[in-house]
């Protein structure tokens, strides 16, 4: 039977329910891919999270053509910048190896095995570290031009037709028109296209069949057609799964849709994926050359012998880059784990603080803290950037509302923004300024696009064109300034209120037990302690970029991608009223009557603090406000130098940078992130973590039932663990898993990137976000060390009843160490095939 | 952690856009001092002063942009080299220089295009603006061959001062070999594939093509505008090509979902109208929209990182659909006015089509729910632009100096309004009612400037 061809009869053997179920479960292949307006960074394997983290690494790189480690010339550099440990490096190969007998093991008189490995990782000639952009194959190309044209959210002035009709029978309408499908499949694809099943579920059963789909292959098929565009494929779960529901409104889709085209595709014979060429070195050739082992003598090694060089040279460079980030990893946790467990014996009680303030546990807030508490008696914390409110928030002015939480929670609150008392003119103005630059916006869209219009709008906007062209490049900091003079500062004329009115989504504003639930959130999960300071600061964080399609990712996570000052200052409000605080002091937290709380917001770019609602601090704080802000200044100054040395500019530099509309890097995100520190500040608070932690506050005494400990593993340790592997597997091959250089990047539908003239839509971290100047890699990809100061009984009680966390420890996505309270003693969390060993 | 080493030194970037701004001032100056006209002095230096001013800016942008690319050091080189030798073919007296100048600028944009090391993409359409530059400088070799064979010399101003006695058959086969090698270079159809598929450039490189490059085509025409003049036939295909490219420029801005490709398809729509203009004879309404089109689409491929953010689709219509027909009927009746009263002037076609747009976008901030401050603030902003746009056309005629003869009678103008004016209200009327174009075009559109190596057993 000739399989290939339009014209066999084909009856499915599947029923649509079938094929439904076996649709989802090969979407689970890719995960949800966020639009880059609220960037939240994703695990692209997080479809393989239930095998262990080699497998998963192993059997992604075959479905997405991808790598499994960084290049080892690559590896090499960081070697080289001692930014990896030597001896570090050689217990990995003896690890790799399988242990210090075999490693030794003597493959001629004087070379042992571990002698071959070293030399092959740190010696022997390499592949290319640079793996140019490969081309889609043009069947892949086809499916992501449809896909592009049917996602676009607004950027095309002319929609693709039929659109209401889902993806799959739109782009069959439109390929009948299509001359590229029709170069590709011929006369075959035009008579499929006319007698293929509507309906997208029964084409694909038709397709399986008429393609010789084996009974019981069919999922591994389609989960490899899945595979072949994870960017859309992302895009449509993302939209099915966690968007909100306008986004699809009048254009459905589903994983049906893009697969039953795929199988289209198939059947009608356009050509499958170019198989990678490997151009490795011959290793065992190299080997033997590098050690003098003629070949005469390579047979002479005796059985033995040639055995074990034979084991040495088989290994790939993928192979070696693994051993390589092992060392990575023994490197960080040798370092980082004798200096918690000596605090963790010793940890000191500082006296009533002047301040606290609360901060994400974002990364790029730890070198922060460390620098405000070298100016005075302050003590931060650590929190999930949220603030624990579950929001999503109606700006002024903006149609849709935005998500503020994690991406792992749904919204149960709708805040809107009001003007804040007494500066109802300044809203109005602003209100009024935003109308105003939606209607010019609209404008000059309408004239740039008309057919007798296009022309008289670009002269007459160009020399303002111009203009603006030379402020923002050479005064980018004065053009803003002058940009905003005229209009009140948003901040203050408007604050964010849970008010039910006006809010389309119906939530309920917050209950009083709800508040109350939220402010006892912070106590329970950080440990904060009743007795607080007399001024308590809610720090946010948002970065600043210009131009930039990645600014989303610079921002809050917890926050679903945005800057989180909204949630600190809703919080900071409940938390100073006092039914809230008679509310608190019925269960137990008691805070003082002189403690008055505040929202803040911190730049990660410009390392600047904005506190927010200024005007409604009692002036018996005022002192010790301006006190904190000129503290957090001159801490912001200090990081802002620390980062400056690492960025390789200027601390001036980064402020220009924040506003420059060239600028690709402003800062360097959460590069470099390496552990999840879960314990009080004393801790770690003599530690310099390198801006590589994440630091939650936790107070096992208070914590008894361990319910604050299993919010803070299943819930920001996850989001943590996301965010590791989204920069791990983003460097480790930046063309697959990450979105490639920035230069060449194009933005489509207002949703993400393509490179170039088209292409799938593209996943990850752009290549500027991940490596230096130079191109070697500023993120050292290493798995996340999770590290918990609580008792061991408790953390494993824990950890058996959620079963996310068995699947992230027990196969080696997460490494969790736990330190004893009481005797600082260290254990690792064994993994799944450690333990079957062990049985064994 | 490591500190990222910071190597400037030997790096080209500087040194080139500082040499780019002292340019600019030089030429600036040199222009306040002495005010130059015709075409043979005033517009290249009008094109010169906005070929360094783009290039300054995208050289200064670049500083940052391009500060971690591999090949940076190539890339700055490119750009001095690229500019140059714009600079050369913009300024200079002799055939020769104009003819290598012009070649050299192309090899360089084709080289920037393919910047990009190892990707088979960008090769790709690197080697596609090679070829379809190959057959401009083709053209244009052979054009300037006639006008040297037949003058006897190298000196454009002799060469051109010779056209009245060249054979009309060979002033006709010359002017349209400057034709076609001013629209293989302004990506007027069918040559638009090349810009279409360059996005493979670094986003600067997008912007810097309208220092000078993919607007060069209109230099050409104004800069040998006798010979044009001598060959009717040339002008007729000129304001044809242009009137194509126009309209099917501003199909492929209406279908693509992705920013650069949709600011491509308007660039050849721009470039369309321009080199009609030319074609029509109306130099100064050419001249003053190369400048202002090159400042307006630098900016926007500058700025295209900022089109993140979902709108709704569709967004509100700013003028009804009868509005538009009003107005077209309105600008028709203007022209046939004028024309009954014998102002035949060749820059009718631009100027109403400004008219129509001043009325419309006019007419349109009055609607929508505004405030009366944001209003009155909204209408001042379009009139002062309207003004601009005056005084640039204003400056420009200064620049050109007198204009052409008219070439066509007037029925023929009325025509052109009628195909602007009726596409706008068509389009006006299938965008309002949510129906977009249909469907046949919709793919025909969407698919322009496919590189040909996507398709398959194509060989390159």
């Amino acid at each position: 039977m000739n399989m290939m061809s339009a014209l066999v009869a084909v009856d499915p053997v599947l029923t649509r329910t079938e094929v439904a179920g076996l649709v989802a479960l090969a979407s689970r292949t890719v995960p949800p891919i966020w639009p880059l307006e609220s960037a939240i960074a994703v695990n692209p394997l997080a479809g393989f999270e239930h095998l262990p983290f080699e497998q998963a690494v192993q059997l992604a790189a075959k479905r997405f053509g991808a790598r499994r480690s960084l290049p080892l010339a690559q590896w090499r550099k960081l070697l080289a910048s001692g930014r990896l440990d030597e001896r570090a490096l050689r217990d990995a190969a003896i690890g790799k190896l399988g242990g210090l007998n075999s490693a030794v093991a003597l493959v001629a008189p004087g070379i042992s095995r571990l002698d071959l490995l070293m030399s092959r990782l740190l010696h022997l000639p390499a592949r290319d570290e640079d793996v140019a952009p490969s081309a889609l194959p043009a069947d892949a190309n086809l499916i992501a031009k449809w896909c592009g044209a049917f996602f676009d959210q607004g950027q095309a002035a002319s929609p693709m037709p039929n659109r209401e009709l889902g993806l799959y029978r739109a782009a069959l309408a439109a390929l009948a028109y299509d001359a590229e499908f029709r170069a590709l499949t011929g006369e075959s694809g035009q008579q499929l296209l006319l007698s293929v099943p509507r309906d997208p579920l029964e084409a694909i059963a038709e397709g399986l069949v008429a393609l010789g789909v084996p009974a019981g292959d069919e999922e591994h098929r389609l989960a490899e057609l899945v595979a072949r565009l994870p960017g859309w494929a992302g895009h449509i779960r993302w939209r099915n799964e966690n968007a909100d529901p306008f986004v699809a409104a009048g254009s459905p889709a589903n994983m049906a849709d893009l697969l039953a085209l795929w199988l289209l595709l198939e059947r009608a014979g356009a050509a499958g994926p170019s198989p990678a060429s490997d151009t490795a070195p011959d290793a065992g050739r190299l080997l033997a050359a590098h050690f003098r082992i003629a070949d005469a003598s390579l047979a002479g090694l005796g059985k033995d012998g040639h055995a074990r060089f034979a084991s040495v040279a088989a290994f790939d460079e993928d192979d070696l880059g693994t051993v390589f980030q092992a060392a990575a990893e023994w490197t960080y946790s040798n370092a980082l784990m004798p200096r918690l467990q000596a605090a963790a014996t010793n940890l000191a009680t500082a006296g009533a603080p002047d301040a606290q303030l609360v901060f994400c546990i974002d990364v790029r807030s730890e070198p922060f803290r460390r620098a405000l508490e070298a100016r005075g008696r302050y003590e931060t914390l650590g929190y999930a950037g949220f603030f624990g409110l579950p929001i999503a928030l109606h700006s002024h002015g903006k149609e849709r509302r935005t998500q503020l939480l994690p991406v792992l929670l749904a919204p149960q609150h709708d805040v809107a923004e009001a003007p804040v008392p007494g500066r109802e003119k300044d809203a109005a103005a602003l209100a009024a300024h935003q109308a105003r630059a939606r209607q010019a916006s609209a404008l000059f869209d309408a004239g740039k696009q008309g057919t007798a219009t296009a022309f008289a709008t670009a002269e007459a906007t160009g020399p303002v064109a111009g203009l603006l062209m030379a402020a923002r490049t050479l005064a980018p900091g004065m053009a803003r300034r002058i940009g905003t003079a005229f209009t009140p500062s948003r901040a203050e004329a408007l604050t964010p209120v849970a008010a039910g009115k006006g809010c389309a989504a119906g939530h309920a504003a917050f209950t009083h037990e709800e508040k109350v639930g939220f402010a006892l959130a912070l106590f329970k999960l950080t440990g904060l302690a009743a007795e607080t300071a007399r001024l308590v600061a809610l720090v946010g964080h948002g970065g600043s970029a210009v131009n930039n399609p990645y600014a989303a990712a610079l921002d809050c996570g917890a926050c679903g991608g945005h800057s989180g000052g909204t949630n600190a200052r809703i919080l900071a409000a409940i938390l100073n009223e006092p039914d809230v605080r008679a509310g608190l002091a019925a269960k137990g937290i008691a805070i003082p009557q002189s403690t008055w709380f505040i929202a803040a917001e911190h730049n990660t770019t410009t390392d600047e603090i904005e506190v927010f609602d200024r005007a409604a601090i009692p002036p018996s704080h005022s002192g010790d406000l301006a006190r904190l802000t000129q503290d957090l200044a001159k801490a912001g100054a200090a990081n802002r130098t620390r980062r400056a040395a690492l960025l390789g500019r200027s601390p001036d530099d980064l402020l220009v940078g924040a506003v420059h509309w060239g600028e690709l890097r402003p800062e360097w995100g959460l590069a470099g992130n390496a552990s999840f520190i879960v314990g009080p500040r004393s801790l770690t608070r003599e530690i310099d973590l390198e801006g590589r932690a994440f630091l939650h506050s936790y107070d096992w005494q208070g914590d008894g039932d361990g319910s604050a400990l299993t919010t803070i593993l299943t819930a920001p340790m996850v989001v943590a663990q996301w965010i590791n592997c989204q920069y791990l597997f983003s460097t480790i091959d930046n063309e697959r898993y990450g979105s490639g250089d920035k230069v060449t990047q194009n933005v489509v539908g207002g949703i993400g990137v393509l490179q170039g003239n088209g292409g799938d839509l593209r996943v990850g971290l752009p290549r500027q976000s991940l490596f230096t100047d130079d191109g070697a890699p500023f993120h050292v990809p290493q798995r996340l060390v999770a590290v918990v100061h609580a008792p061991f009984d408790r953390v494993e009680s824990v950890v058996a009843s959620n079963d996310i966390l068995g699947r992230l420890f027990g196969n080696g996505w997460v490494t969790l160490i736990v330190i004893d309270p009481q005797s600082g003693r260290a254990l690792r969390w064994r993994r799944d095939e450690e333990l079957d060993a062990g049985l064994s | 952690m490591q500190v990222q080493q910071v190597s400037t030194s030997t790096s080209p970037a500087r040194p080139v856009a500082v040499l780019l701004w002292l340019a600019l001032v030089a030429a600036g100056t040199w222009a306040l001092s002495r005010p130059v006209v015709g075409p043979a002095t005033g517009v290249p230096l009008a094109i010169g002063l906005l070929t360094l001013f783009v290039a300054a800016i995208v050289a200064t942008f670049s500083l940052r942009y391009m500060r971690s690319d591999g090949r940076s050091a190539r890339y700055f080189l490119s750009l001095g080299a690229l500019v140059t030798a714009v600079l050369g073919f913009l300024f200079t007296g002799n055939l020769l220089v104009l003819g290598l100048a012009w070649c050299a600028s192309g090899s360089l944009l084709a080289l920037m295009i393919g910047h990009t090391e190892g990707w088979e993409e960008s090769a790709a359409a690197a080697a596609r603006a090679v070829q379809a530059f190959r057959i401009g400088d083709a053209a244009l070799l052979a054009a300037l061959g006639i006008l040297a064979w037949h003058a006897g010399s190298f000196g454009i101003s002799s060469a051109l001062a010779a056209v009245s006695t060249l054979h009309p058959l060979l002033a006709g086969a010359a002017a349209l070999l400057l034709v076609a090698a001013a629209a293989a270079r302004c990506a007027l159809p069918p040559f638009s594939g090349w810009l279409l598929s360059s996005m493979t450039a670094p986003t600067p490189v997008s912007a810097l093509m309208h220092a000078g490059l993919v607007n060069a085509g209109g230099f050409l025409l104004i800069r040998f505008a006798p010979l044009l003049e001598a060959a009717p036939a040339a002008r007729i295909a000129a304001v044809a090509l242009g009137l194509g490219g126009a309209i099917y420029g501003i199909g492929v801005m209406m279908v693509r979902p992705d920013v650069k490709r949709g600011l491509a398809g308007s660039t050849v729509s721009q470039m369309g109208f321009m080199i009609m203009s030319c074609g029509l004879g109306a130099y100064a309404a050419a001249l003053w929209h190369i400048i202002a089109h090159g400042l307006f689409k630098a900016w926007l491929f500058l700025g295209s990182g900022s089109t993140i953010g979902m709108r709704t689709a569709g967004t509100a219509p700013t003028l009804s659909v009868r509005a538009t027909g009003a107005i077209a009927a309105g600008t028709l009746a203007v022209a046939i006015a004028a024309l009954y009263f014998g102002n035949r002037d060749a820059s009718l076609v631009p100027l109403l089509l400004g008219l129509a747009t001043a009325t419309s976008t006019l007419l349109a901030s009055l609607g929508g729910k505004l405030p009366a401050r944001a209003r009155v603030t909204l209408l001042l902003t379009v009139a002062a632009l309207i003004l601009f746009h005056g005084a640039g056309l204003a400056l420009a005629s200064l620049a050109v100096g007198p204009g052409a003869t008219p070439l066509v009678p007037g029925w023929v103008l009325v025509s052109l309004l009628v195909v602007f004016l009726g596409a706008w209200s068509w389009q006006q009327h299938r965008v309002a009612t949510g129906r977009g174009l249909p469907l046949p075009l919709y793919v025909h559109l969407i698919n322009s400037g496919t590189l040909p190596a996507w398709g398959k057993g194509e060989a390159q």
